[in-house]
């Protein structure tokens, strides 16, 4: 079992180095990052012959980053289906949308390590001859967005952004984006319409955005965090990156862990932790010393976890799918015993409610009814065949759309009912056709 | 050639088509709603999914793996796809809901979703009876509803523009009328505002929806959330019958249907001819038709000391010949009309010869400024062209008034037209000599001059050709009885209706709206015959026959080749 390898590698974290967020104060500045090391893989790339931009690409693709937006795609991979350089112009799309609810790792990188996210977006135009980065940031991080625009212009005046990076004829710009407040523009392809100043709805692929994206041109989107490790990849190698945490899912990776624990917060680890380890030696353990219920692993659309699920299981897409969920963002949510998975799931479906953007009809229409029927049963007025009914529109609703919204809407409600099932049909009103002693008192026998 | 097969059905395929309109071209029905042939595809309806494989190749070879049999192996994508964004491929396997009921079920599925927060307005919504949504959810929808909530509300009875209303509970959000504005008509004056649903289509604010194409959103609505202002609440669809001709507010020809209820055109919508007009119809063009209904002369009328006195159709040809029997026919004006078909206007050509006067003149109606080089025209005469190609040309207004002075004016004989509020004439320099008119509606300024008046049928009553200005000729159908007896009409009327029940003739009881008037073909002949020459044409089938042998720049625009969508003549160069 690959899941095992991670483990085993992973089993050293107490001894980890962090490197995406190393333990350097002010580490924001330009000045600080760079006394700590800082641009030297820009530089190295840029002036060393060895690193051609298809070197750069190849060493990605070898050291196993995968995307750290939620989907996992291998970065190398999505980047080399890039056409081949010609006369139109092409962009990088730093996604910084970061608005899956139990996310909020972005936010720590580009507060406490700015220029990690910038170095990387750089090496990553040059590695794909881009000479225009669109950094999306999530409009609601209004302090964020000014640091990062204050970080940026010291680096257009010293040069590393703009015309003629470090006179090496090398140019490329970054532009920073206000995202526009609402959770589908994180969607890669209705963050570029959201970036042409038009409604975000997502667009349907093919053609992909490598071939067809922003304003029609060759374009990747990655997200923040992704582009954060090219930097130490092109440090450290390949080699010492594939090193690191889960074989097939390698990596350092910012947990950011909330809910029912002592110690919430983000914290850098590699991949392949036992969420086990994260819970009650990362984070202290469960509040109140009180037992564990169940875990989303990656935010909140990816598939909840019983805690008698998670016995072994470590945080990389190989082992999260053989237990039955994914690794998405890593932004986890622990829930004790006492929590109600009813009304938990009622506030995930009226999130996925009020942020389905009503582009295709079942996400729209389901979306909606998802809510209501969580709501009845929360209420104590849900019928049991309510709970068929909920699994059945995930059915309708699943794989059905233009952008994964809908599956990301539907997923919570299958797997939260499948795996608590008892709880919610303890919810629902009485049957009207009791069965054993133990029949309520106020139900009706059939006659 | 490459295949595809479909329900297990192979066909042959060229080009690059999409599924979608590679089925409905092949009579394959698929449910659908925010595609649209002349939009682009956002494929948010998700109605037409359908299971799509492809066939598998060998990595190693590139041959293609087959099965023991040695047919293909198909490889099927593990979501159902969109057929309507999905392109043709050789070898590609297609299972509709006629074969796979996972697709018949994803499609009820999805029809369920529409309807949940749908009104469900019928018996009092304009679109119901040909309305996508109504049809598609009978066929294809499932039994009842499972929805036991509140549905949304959204605003009702929104007024966007002059010519158009919102319902935006019935909005199934397709993004059809959107698209429109954005793709085709450019205006961009409509967006969907609000999110997931919520949704639905509005103006930005403090802005109107009053591009002059406004109306084509009603058409392409696939649900009752656009109306239009002048046509809601009027008829039910299925109380019409609708007439295929073409609409004449300008020179382009635009192809219309008629729709017409106890003798009175209700509203206009367009027919498609991918050569003239496509899908689309200006607004100008839809509301143009208040003057077939409204304002129209009872019968023939002559001039007597005591004004205009109604007499009949025979009386009114004797006067009219008599008057022009009495004057020199040199000294009399034709005047042909742009308004008026090609066989009125050769007939009154003919007529002018035959008397031995000058070939008729017409008098153009341009209005500088009014065209967009689309479907709207800055001549505002449906058949200028065909005036031109019959050899009448534009009225010399100098040389008129001229002749005027000089006392040679001793007639004006008019077709269709109102030479005193063209400016030609004022009234009063015709109150002294004969006039013949053959006229459209009683606001007429000429009316008021003539001497001789014969009610005119207008294009909604008659058969006849027009050529647009880019030189196609199209015939127009009556879509309205007029009083009288006219078997070469009654055998042309549209009898279309949408329930295709009733009889061909039950809806025009109401004799009040019937016109006491008559096609140029029928009431030109009277009045030729009486001055001794008499017309030997069954009907304006034979007319346009003989227009199409002698006029040369009409060559082959005879009824028959014309048919629905008309016959492209060859060019004549500079014209109007």
């Amino acid at each position: 079992m690959e899941a095992n390898n991670g483990q085993t590698k992973a089993g050293d974290w107490r001894t980890y180095q962090r490197v995406l967020l190393p333990p350097v104060k002010d580490l924001h500045r330009l000045d600080v990052y760079e006394q700590h090391g800082g641009y030297t893989a820009l530089r190295t790339v840029l002036t060393d012959a060895r690193w051609e931009p298809k070197a750069v690409t190849e060493e990605v693709k070898a050291s196993g980053l995968r995307g750290r937006g939620g989907a996992g795609f291998s970065t190398g991979l999505k980047w080399s289906f890039m056409p081949p350089v010609d006369d139109r112009p092409r962009y990088l799309c730093c996604n910084g949308d970061e608005s899956e609810p139990g996310t909020f790792k972005d936010r720590q990188l580009m507060e406490y390590n700015p220029h990690l996210v910038f170095e990387g977006i750089l090496i990553a135009c040059y590695a794909m001859s881009i000479n225009t980065c669109y950094l999306y940031v999530r409009g609601e991080y209004a302090d964020w967005i000014s640091h990062m625009e204050r970080e940026l212009e010291k680096l257009y005046a010293k040069g590393y952004v703009g015309e003629n990076i470090m006179g090496t004829g090398f140019s490329t710009d970054i532009v920073i984006h206000k995202g526009a407040g609402a959770y589908i523009c994180g969607e890669e392809s209705s963050l570029m319409e959201s970036l042409e100043g038009k409604r975000a709805y997502p667009r349907i692929k093919p053609p992909f955005p490598a071939q067809k994206g922003l304003w029609g041109y060759p374009t990747t989107i990655n997200n923040v965090e992704t582009l954060a490790c090219v930097p130490l990849i092109i440090n450290n190698g390949a080699a010492w990156y594939a090193g690191i945490g889960a074989e097939r899912h390698p990596g350092p990776v910012l947990y950011g862990i909330s809910g029912h624990v002592n110690k919430p917060g983000v914290y850098e680890y590699p991949t392949g932790m036992l969420i086990t380890d994260l819970i009650y030696e990362v984070c202290g353990g469960i509040r109140g010393g009180k037992k564990l219920k169940a875990v989303v692993p990656g935010g909140s659309s990816t598939p909840v976890l019983r805690a008698d699920q998670i016995e072994g299981v470590t945080m990389d897409a190989e082992s999260l799918r053989e237990a039955g969920s994914m690794m998405g963002t890593a932004g986890m949510l622990v829930m004790d015993e006492d929590t109600d998975m009813v009304s938990f799931l009622r506030r995930v479906t009226h999130f996925y409610h009020h942020e389905s953007c009503g582009q295709c009809t079942p996400c729209r229409e389901g979306t909606g009814w998802l809510e209501n029927l969580v709501t009845r049963i929360d209420e104590g007025e849900g019928h049991l065949r309510d709970l068929d009914l909920l699994l059945d529109l995930c059915t309708q609703m699943e794989g059905r759309t233009v952008c994964a919204l809908a599956d990301a809407a539907a997923w919570p409600v299958r797997h939260t009912i499948q795996r608590f099932r008892e709880e919610f049909e303890a919810r629902c009103k009485p049957s009207v056709f009791p069965t054993g002693d133990g029949a309520p008192a106020e139900a009706v026998p059939a006659s | 050639m490459p295949q595809v097969t479909i329900d297990g059905q192979v066909y042959d395929f060229e080009g690059g088509s999409k599924l979608l309109q590679f089925c409905l071209d092949h009579g394959l029905e698929l449910p659908h709603f925010c595609y649209h042939p002349a939009l682009s595809i956002p494929a948010n309806c998700r109605q037409c999914l359908v299971e799509v494989g492809m066939p598998v190749k060998d990595r190693q070879t590139g041959e293609l793996k087959r099965n023991e049999d040695g047919s293909p192996v198909i490889q099927f994508f593990p979501k159902l796809q969109t057929s309507c964004s999905v392109d043709l491929a050789d070898g590609m396997v297609v299972k509709t809901h006629r074969t796979s009921d996972l697709v018949a079920r994803a499609q009820e599925d999805n029809l369920e979703f529409l309807l949940i927060n749908h009104p469900l307005d019928c018996p009092i919504c304009d679109q119901a009876g040909h309305c996508p949504l109504q049809i598609q959810a009978y066929k294809y929808g499932p039994e009842g509803s499972r929805f036991e909530f509140r549905k949304v509300h959204k605003p009702k009875r929104v007024r966007l523009g002059p010519r158009v209303m919102l319902d935006a509970e019935r909005c199934i959000n397709c993004t059809r009328c959107t698209r429109f504005t954005d793709e085709v008509s450019k205006s961009h004056q409509l967006t969907i505002i609000s999110r997931g649903v919520k949704n639905y289509p509005m103006t930005p604010p403090n802005t109107e929806f009053d591009e002059p194409y406004s109306m084509n959103v009603v058409d392409i609505c696939p649900v009752g959330a656009l109306t239009a202002v002048d046509a809601r609440f009027k008829a039910r669809i299925w109380e019409m019958s609708s007439t295929p001709s073409i609409t004449t507010a300008n020179a382009k020809g635009s192809n219309c249907f008629y729709w017409v209820r106890d003798n009175l055109v209700m509203k206009v919508t367009p027919r498609t001819n991918m050569a003239v007009n496509e899908f689309w119809l200006p607004d100008e063009d839809r509301l143009d038709y208040h003057r077939f209904n409204d304002d129209r002369p009872e019968g023939p009328q002559v001039r007597t000391d005591a004004g205009l006195v109604p007499v009949s159709w025979e009386q009114a040809y004797d006067r009219a010949a008599a008057l022009l029997q009495g004057v020199d026919p040199a000294r009399v004006l034709f005047l042909g009309s742009a308004y008026a078909t090609v066989e009125d206007n050769y007939l009154l050509a003919q007529l002018a010869q035959a008397l031995g006067a000058e070939a008729p003149r017409y008098i153009p109606h341009v209005e500088p400024g009014h065209g967009d080089g689309w479907l709207r025209t800055d001549d505002r005469t449906p058949n200028a062209q065909g005036c031109e190609r019959l050899g009448i040309l534009p009225v010399d207004e100098a040389l008129v008034q001229a002749r005027l002075a000089d006392g040679e004016i001793a007639a004006v004989y008019v077709l269709e037209d109102d030479p005193v509020a063209a400016g030609l004439f004022t009234a009063a320099q015709l109150a002294d000599i004969p006039v013949v008119l053959h006229h459209y509606n009683t606001t007429n300024q000429t009316l008021a001059a003539a001497d001789v008046a014969l009610p005119a049928a207008t294009v909604v009553e008659t058969i006849g050709t027009y050529v647009n200005c880019d030189g196609r000729a199209q015939r127009v159908r009556p879509a309205k009885a007029i009083r009288g007896v006219n078997r070469t009409l009654m055998m042309e009327m549209g009898k279309t209706r949408a329930d295709q029940h009733g009889t061909p003739f039950d809806r025009w009881y109401n004799e009040a709206h019937q016109v006491d008037c008559k096609p140029g073909w029928e009431s030109l002949p009277g009045v030729a015959e009486r001055l001794g020459h008499a017309f030997r044409f069954k009907g304006p089938k034979q007319i346009m026959q003989q227009v199409a042998e002698r006029v040369p720049a009409f060559a082959g625009a005879t009824y028959e080749a014309m048919g629905l969508t008309g016959v492209q003549l060859a060019d004549i160069g500079e014209t109007v």
